[in-house]
């Protein structure tokens, strides 16, 4: 039958052009194609999808000022997002997909600890960077030259609010001995989380945490776990917390009637959402995190104020983190001058972006790759006002120690 | 003494809602065999529809009930007659395709819950959501006295439709022995449609009470799935009353355990699930068998 | 051996052949591609053993991945070599199943599926919570263990390995005593089955399997932790494959992993379905289940029944 050569010879055409077609990419590159996973559905999206906001936000920003210089060509950012659904083989499997065979220039990694972590062992394999705004856990970084952070570590957002509760009683607002009462989530941020309060009180003898529990995510009810912090009758209590978890959790904290000197929810407290779900109960709560849209600095005054026009509402952490996460790869990409990967690379590895909207006004990666900067602490105050309390240097007002009973 | 009266006191609370959550998943496996995993979907889109109601509409909760209980009856009776009955039927055997079937069902709510509402955790604040009582000494918050105070009315609502009324009879017929309930006349299709409305409407309003108290996400109701699962083999299928102590004794471990032992609540899940594996091992009738044992031991 | 059995034979052999050479001349994206179909059809396939051919419905194989792929990292992670690893992950899944599978399959029909649904939950709940075990922050393999292509080529081999099992097993005696079982267990047991311990087999087997490509697993993503390995959503796809495919037969879960493996690989990644996967997947079930039980085989099937039937009626 005459079919099958013809079919041969068609097939072995399509396998050539196929071939062709996946070879080796053109010289001339038109765009700068950026990558990013993020976890826009599933369990981490809520704040998934506000990185995806502030990214698309970031690139729209650069891309309607005509692109970014690289050598002296001006060129245009493709970016390519998509969603892992909060599951972290899939997370891995499209930043493989991304490198492998979308070829893009560098990586946005996602947000999560347990995503970020399986898709930090992907860049090795392709020597293509990768800059994280999501994670702060410590045991991602440090491991690969190509994996960066934004993110500060866990522990220190836990050593920053103990250094705040110490400057109080040095203030005399706090007289120690102090308890601590320390509940955690059951994940990597609450691990570190634990560790930092945990050494630190290992090192200051005034501290001690009298209970020590974790829980898991999304747990229906806290009233068991409630009881046995109301039996552990400690002055402090120190808890480490998604939103809903801090939500259900204060919720029934309140109604329970308990109370302690000084409460904090780890980086929870001063979300807009947590304050809408829980009016007055969340006043004097303070939190630490990675940024404030308080921050006396004038870039952090410029970002919220471009935010609140682009977007109708006030900037939150997650969003500063997100956007500078972006700037910072697009410093580097220009201060390399091309779209080759260890110029790029290299460039991020010693760059320091000096009007940073971050704590500390800049932004640079350590030895790890994972950046290492001051935390602030907040507290909430009546009417929906929050302060930022700590450092000393950015406060906006006093730090109300101990809360005032119910 | 005083740990004691808060452990009673709140497992009777909790036992509530759970028996609420647990009596939809029951009426529908005992009158068609069939495993409604779409069920924490509903209760799902039960919280939302409450939510919806507050906020556009300024409805408490409490009184959304009103409307959420019909809604989701009819809901559920579109859904059986649209999609369930569609099914083929493998006579009283539970089959695999009824599960799958309504797996995908919640899927595709959960899709539709992330487009109407968007992924961010949402939840209830009304004037009364804070405060709380002293019942018996230990601090109650309203909230969770008006759940109980619903699940107990729904409950004794639904006691009085079993045991007085036609319907209700059919219902308990079927459960018990479907060949025999048709053959004295009992029309299936018509029955099965109503089963289905009812633990529909008992999801959503299960999903309006738990709204009052926790927040939630599209991705809601899974862990209160596997929690009913429990109760249902607990409490065995054909009483209101069997699937009020199955719910009353999961609540009751689960405050013992957190009260009085070291186990950290994070292995509370997994202390649920063991419960449910081993009831089905050593008690397939569930309590109700042992009670049933135990009554003819005595008596012989 | 008959000219059809020659003709599966070769074919088989083809493939793995070609599955074998393909890392030389494969791009690496498609090759990445080609192992997540391999690692679907490996659990499609396995699960169908105990689903389709014995028609236990467990909705708990996640477990058996993650017993897997945990024993691989911590064995890894003190030194033991893969080939060391993957065995011993095998066997404690297969272990694993067999510790629950006899109380478990004392249970019928849907109260069986249900308790494997608390199994998993159970698994996933104390994982978390087992500190040698990392946490709920998971492990990492050690740095250098990390060898794609011949992960490739084990995860490739595997799953041809196990078309070639589940015909073998289709064709045997134990086969006609599986499908017994299924379809009316107290003939079954009348007839001098031994129904338990015919389940528990078939289980240890087919969870050993899962365990296997859960050590590969392990190697490939080169991370494990509670909420990726012992995933209820996870165990749910396992059983999902086979079914959409067409459950019992031997095609169907091949079938069934490959729609999904694209499904997953290319659809999903489209940026503007970003939202929809759950609508896909929930529309995939319910058109499934309404339609054609059978799965795309039985559809398939049906279609050339009905062209056969008008080609000789026409004629």
């Amino acid at each position: 039958m005459t079919g099958i050569r013809s079919n041969r010879s068609f097939a072995l055409s399509v396998l050539s052009l196929a071939l062709a077609f996946t070879g080796p990419a053109a010289a001339q590159e038109a765009t700068i194609r950026i990558g990013a996973v993020l976890p826009v559905t599933g369990k981490e999206s809520k704040i998934g999808g506000a990185y995806k906001q502030a990214t698309e936000f970031a690139v729209k920003e650069v891309n309607d000022a005509g692109g970014l210089d690289v050598g002296g060509k001006r060129m245009k950012i493709d970016l390519a997002l998509l969603d892992d659904t909060s599951d972290a083989s899939r997370s891995e499997q499209l930043v493989e997909q991304l490198m492998a065979q979308q070829k893009v220039h560098a990586v946005i990694g996602g947000y999560g600890s347990q995503l970020v972590q399986a898709q930090s062992v992907v860049p090795d394999r392709y020597g293509i960077p990768y800059v994280s705004g999501g994670a702060g856990a410590t045991s991602i970084y440090g491991r690969s030259k190509w994996v960066f952070g934004v993110l500060s570590p866990v522990e220190n957002l836990a050593s920053t609010q103990m250094d705040f509760l110490s400057d109080l009683v040095a203030q005399g607002k706090l007289k120690k001995p102090l308890k601590i009462a320390l509940l955690i989530e059951n994940t990597e941020h609450g691990k570190d989380f634990q560790k930092g309060v945990k050494d630190y009180a290992k090192a200051h003898p005034e501290f001690s945490v009298v209970l020590d529990e974790s829980f898991e995510l999304y747990a229906p009810d806290f009233k068991p776990l409630l009881g046995r912090v109301a039996a552990a009758k400690a002055d402090l209590f120190m808890c480490d917390a998604h939103l809903e978890d801090f939500i259900s959790m204060q919720r029934t904290y309140t109604q329970m009637g308990l109370y302690h000197q000084m409460v904090t929810y780890g980086a929870r407290g001063a979300d807009e959402a947590g304050r809408k779900a829980l009016g007055a109960a969340t006043d004097y709560i303070f939190a630490s995190g990675w940024w404030s849209d308080l921050l006396p600095y004038p870039q952090v005054k410029a970002f919220t104020a471009k935010w609140k026009a682009a977007t109708g509402s006030a900037p939150q952490w997650y969003h500063a983190t997100a956007y500078e996460t972006v700037r910072v790869l697009f410093a580097a990409i220009q201060k390399a001058g091309s779209l080759n990967p260890e110029a790029i690379r290299a460039a991020l590895a010693g760059i320091e972006l000096k009007d940073s909207i971050l704590p500390g006004g800049v932004l640079k990666f350590t030895k790890t790759g994972q950046a290492v900067l001051p935390f602030v602490v907040t507290q909430n105050k009546p009417d929906g006002k929050v302060d930022i309390v700590w450092p000393k240097e950015a406060r906006t007002g006093e730090a109300v120690a101990p809360m005032p009973k119910g | 003494m005083q740990q004691a009266l808060d452990v009673v006191v709140n497992s009777f609370l909790a036992a509530g809602l759970y028996a609420t959550m647990a009596y939809g998943l029951a009426v529908i496996y005992g009158v068609m065999r069939i495993i409604n995993l779409a069920h924490a979907g509903i209760m799902m889109l039960g919280a939302y529809t409450t939510f919806t109601l507050f906020t556009h509409f300024s409805i408490d909760p409490f009184l959304s009930i009103v409307v959420v209980v019909p809604l989701f009856f009819a809901g559920g009776v579109a859904l059986y007659r649209t999609v369930v009955r569609r099914l083929p039927r493998s006579g009283s055997t539970p089959s695999m395709e009824s599960l799958l079937l309504l797996f995908g069902v919640w899927l595709v709510l959960q899709n539709l819950a992330y487009v109407l509402w968007s992924g961010d955790t949402q939840s209830i604040l009304t004037s009364y959501t804070l405060k709380s009582v002293s019942l018996l000494g230990v601090r109650v918050g309203v909230p969770s006295l008006g759940v109980f105070g619903m699940s107990a009315l729904s409950l004794l609502v639904l006691e009085f439709v079993l045991h007085r009324t036609y319907l209700g009879k059919a219902i308990r017929a079927v459960t018990q022995n479907r060949d025999a309930a048709l053959l004295s006349g009992v029309d299936a299709d018509r029955i099965s449609a109503v089963a289905f409305g009812v633990g529909t409407a008992f999801a959503g309003l299960a999903g309006t009470l738990l709204s009052t108290l926790f927040a939630f996400t599209p991705d809601f109701g899974r862990s209160f799935l596997l929690k009913a699962f429990c109760i249902i083999v607990l409490g065995g299928l054909e009483s209101v009353t069997g699937v009020a102590a199955g719910a009353f004794v999961l609540a009751l471990l689960e405050n013992v355990t957190a009260a009085y032992t070291a186990v950290p609540t994070s292995l509370q899940d997994a202390l649920s699930f063991t419960l449910l594996v081993v009831t089905l091992v050593v008690l397939p009738q569930g309590l109700p068998g042992l009670f049933r044992l135990v009554h003819v031991r005595r008596r012989g | 051996m008959t000219s059809k059995r020659a003709l599966e034979a070769a074919g088989m052999l083809a493939v793995a052949g070609a599955l074998y050479f393909a890392p030389s001349f494969l791009e690496r994206g498609t090759l990445n591609d080609l192992w997540s179909v391999a690692l679907a059809v490996v659990l499609a396939s396995s699960w169908n053993l105990l689903g389709g051919f014995a028609g236990q419905v467990s909705i708990g194989y996640s477990a058996f991945l993650g017993i897997g792929a945990y024993t691989t990292v911590l064995l890894a992670l003190s030194g033991t070599p893969p080939v060391l690893t993957l065995p011993l992950g095998a066997l404690l899944a297969g272990g694993f199943s067999v510790i629950i599978g006899y109380p478990t399959f004392r249970l019928r029909g849907p109260y069986f599926t249900i308790a494997t649904i608390g199994v998993g939950e159970a698994v996933r709940v104390v994982a978390s919570s087992l500190s040698f075990a990392g946490g709920a922050s998971g492990l990492r393999m050690p740095a250098g263990s990390y060898d794609f292509e011949s992960n490739f080529r084990s995860m490739t081999l595997l799953a041809v390995a196990l078309v070639w099992i589940a015909l073998a097993i289709s064709r045997s005696a134990f086969g006609s005593a599986l499908s017994a079982v299924r379809q009316d267990i107290d003939a079954a047991e009348a007839l001098g089955v031994n129904s338990t311990r015919l389940k528990v087999t078939v289980h240890a087997l087919s969870a050993a399997l899962v365990g296997l490509a859960g050590g590969l697993f392990a190697i490939n993503f080169q991370y494990v932790s509670p909420g990726s390995v012992f995933d209820f959503r996870l165990s749910l796809t396992i059983v999902l494959m086979p079914i959409v495919g067409g459950v019992g037969t031997v095609a169907g879960p091949v079938l069934g992993a490959i729609l999904f493996g694209w499904l997953q690989l290319k659809l999903l990644s489209i940026p503007a379905l970003l939202s929809s996967s759950l609508l896909i997947y929930g529309a995939l079930l319910i058109a499934v289940m309404l339609f054609e039980p059978k799965g795309l085989l039985g559809l398939v099937r049906r279609l050339w029944a009905r062209r056969l039937r008008r080609f000789y009626i026409d004629a």
